[in-house]
């Protein structure tokens, strides 16, 4: 089956870019699910990293040591605290995405929303408190 | 006018395939994912001296077989929901089926190399 | 209370034009002047090739759907002076071709409603104590939806996905899983279940917040995959048995 023929908006071009991420005000849900996106990719990029980063555990103690280092400076550890603010963004709202897209909580939606970024502030304040401090 | 209101057609396409269980993958995964990163943020920095396992450690800690399992099936899992992921962004820009075919192998291979490459990883280190 | 000039940035789009540009109106309105009032008035006082539809006046047919700054609206119930701003900017709704200025073509809107064949008519929940006169079985009413296609400019995916069936269509499937009248709801469930259905949804509601006629789309499609998650989990945990 083949792409049904592109509707010929000859004044406005598909730009799917400029739809997904259209974050006027007023347009919560537009913001939730750009976000999502944006921290989704975000993440798999860091997971990609973070399991080229683990190859140095098989090159044995210097290595991996030599790497600690540099995970303990105050760049690498506000890389941290934006990393989790990605992690909890996309680990709460797709909480949501979840729940309210299987039907469940379906008219509570924007509430369950706004509850669940309050988790997550106060986890990111305790998380990035928690990285400068250990 | 008349040749824009004959180009334009319904655009109605019905992509054959288990978009709602793959679906039902993402969803469950991501639950689940929410469980096993909140365990692997505690148990690999909040419960260690200076928040960061040295090589030592890190090698006694996976060396303990139930650490090694829960490790893969994580690796696992969050290899799953970041592919379909992936999936999901392609899938929303309407690509012809034959682009999909391709992209779904291209997804398979990457996801089946990730796994490989961790229980090598684990295994090389349990081992050195 | 008196007039108030207000600039008005309109979208202006004639076919062969390279782009799209934006032609400023200044149209003085009091309290009670409506968008699609201002709008009239720069066609009789400024500009008459400056096309759009309109029908009603009164938000129950659906023809005079807009983005008023930047959000969906139907022009005919929007104060401007309500909307708080000196300029107002005027466009056409998104995700379908612009014919001529604000006016778009509905032909894929209604080319993927129509496969729902959803009725016009359903049951009222309106008056259900009251004594029907005699000869009259039970009151109906008609469908909220006004096929306005705001939830289809609204909806973030209907910008990238040409096959996605978009919030009205689903929603109409719903209705029609809901209260049949004579068609098969299995039928349409089944019609949603697919990759371009109701699972290209991404739970943003933007549907639910541009409806000016209280469908409701987005808790629709939920509905849908509430059923078809039941029955796809229902299947998974008998299989064996």
């Amino acid at each position: 089956m083949e792409k049904a023929k592109r509707l010929d908006d000859k004044a406005r071009p598909k730009r799917p870019l400029q739809a997904w991420f259209d974050v006027r005000q007023d347009r919560l849900g537009t913001w939730a699910f750009a976000l999502n996106r944006l921290t989704g990719i975000g993440l798999t990029v860091y997971l990609f990293l973070h399991l080229g980063v683990l190859s140095l555990l098989a090159q044995g103690p210097e290595a991996w040591d030599d790497f600690l280092e540099l995970a303990h400076h105050p760049l690498y550890l506000m890389l941290d605290v934006i990393l989790i603010f990605g992690i909890l963004f996309h680990g709460l709202n797709g909480i949501r995405v979840a729940l309210v897209g299987m039907g469940i909580g379906v008219r509570s939606q924007r509430t369950l929303f706004w509850v669940l970024m309050g988790i997550g502030l106060v986890l990111l304040v305790v998380s990035a408190w928690l990285v400068f401090t250990i | 006018m008349q040749e824009l209101l004959s180009e334009q057609r319904t655009v109605q396409e019905r992509a054959s395939g288990p978009a709602g269980a793959l679906w039902l993958v993402q969803a469950f995964s991501g639950l689940l994912l929410v469980l096993l990163l909140l365990l692997h943020m505690i148990a690999h920095h909040f419960v260690v001296e200076g928040g960061l396992r040295d090589y030592q450690e890190v090698v006694d800690y996976v060396s303990n077989p139930a650490i090694f399992t829960i490790t893969i099936v994580f690796l696992i899992v969050v290899s799953i929901h970041a592919l379909l992921g992936l999936r999901a962004l392609v899938m929303d820009l309407g690509p012809k089926e034959s682009t999909m075919r391709v992209v779904n192998w291209i997804l398979v291979i990457i996801g089946v190399a990730m796994v490989i490459y961790g229980v090598w990883l684990e295994v090389t280190i349990t081992r050195m | 209370m008196p007039e108030k000039d207000i600039q008005f940035k309109v979208f202006r789009y004639k076919q062969g034009q390279d782009a799209p540009v934006y032609d400023t109106f200044t149209v003085p309105c009091d309290e009670d002047t409506t968008v699609l009032v201002a709008l009239q008035a720069i066609r009789r006082d400024d500009d008459p090739s400056l096309t759009l539809r309109h029908s009603c006046h009164h938000a129950s047919c659906g023809t005079c759907g807009l983005r008023i700054n930047g959000q969906e609206e139907l022009g005919c119930v929007v104060r401007v002076l309500e909307l708080g701003t000196d300029t107002v900017v005027v466009e056409p709704m998104s995700n379908l071709p612009v014919i001529s200025d604000l006016v778009v073509s509905m032909v894929p809107f209604y080319g993927v409603l129509n496969e729902v064949e959803r009725p016009y008519i359903r049951q009222s929940e309106f008056m259900q104590q009251a004594d029907t006169p005699k000869g009259i079985e039970m009151y109906t009413r008609y469908e909220n939806c006004l096929e306005c296609g705001l939830c289809v400019s609204a909806c973030p995916i209907m910008g990238s996905d040409e096959a996605y069936q978009g919030p009205a269509a689903l929603a109409a499937a719903w209705r029609v899983f809901e209260e049949p009248r004579g068609n098969d709801p299995e039928a349409a469930l089944d019609w949603t279940d697919h990759a371009h259905g109701c699972w290209r949804c991404h739970v943003a509601y933007e549907c639910t917040e541009a409806c000016p006629s209280d469908v409701q789309p987005a808790e629709k499609i939920m509905s849908l995959r509430r059923e078809l998650t039941k029955r796809k989990l229902g299947r998974l945990f008998s299989f064996g048995r």
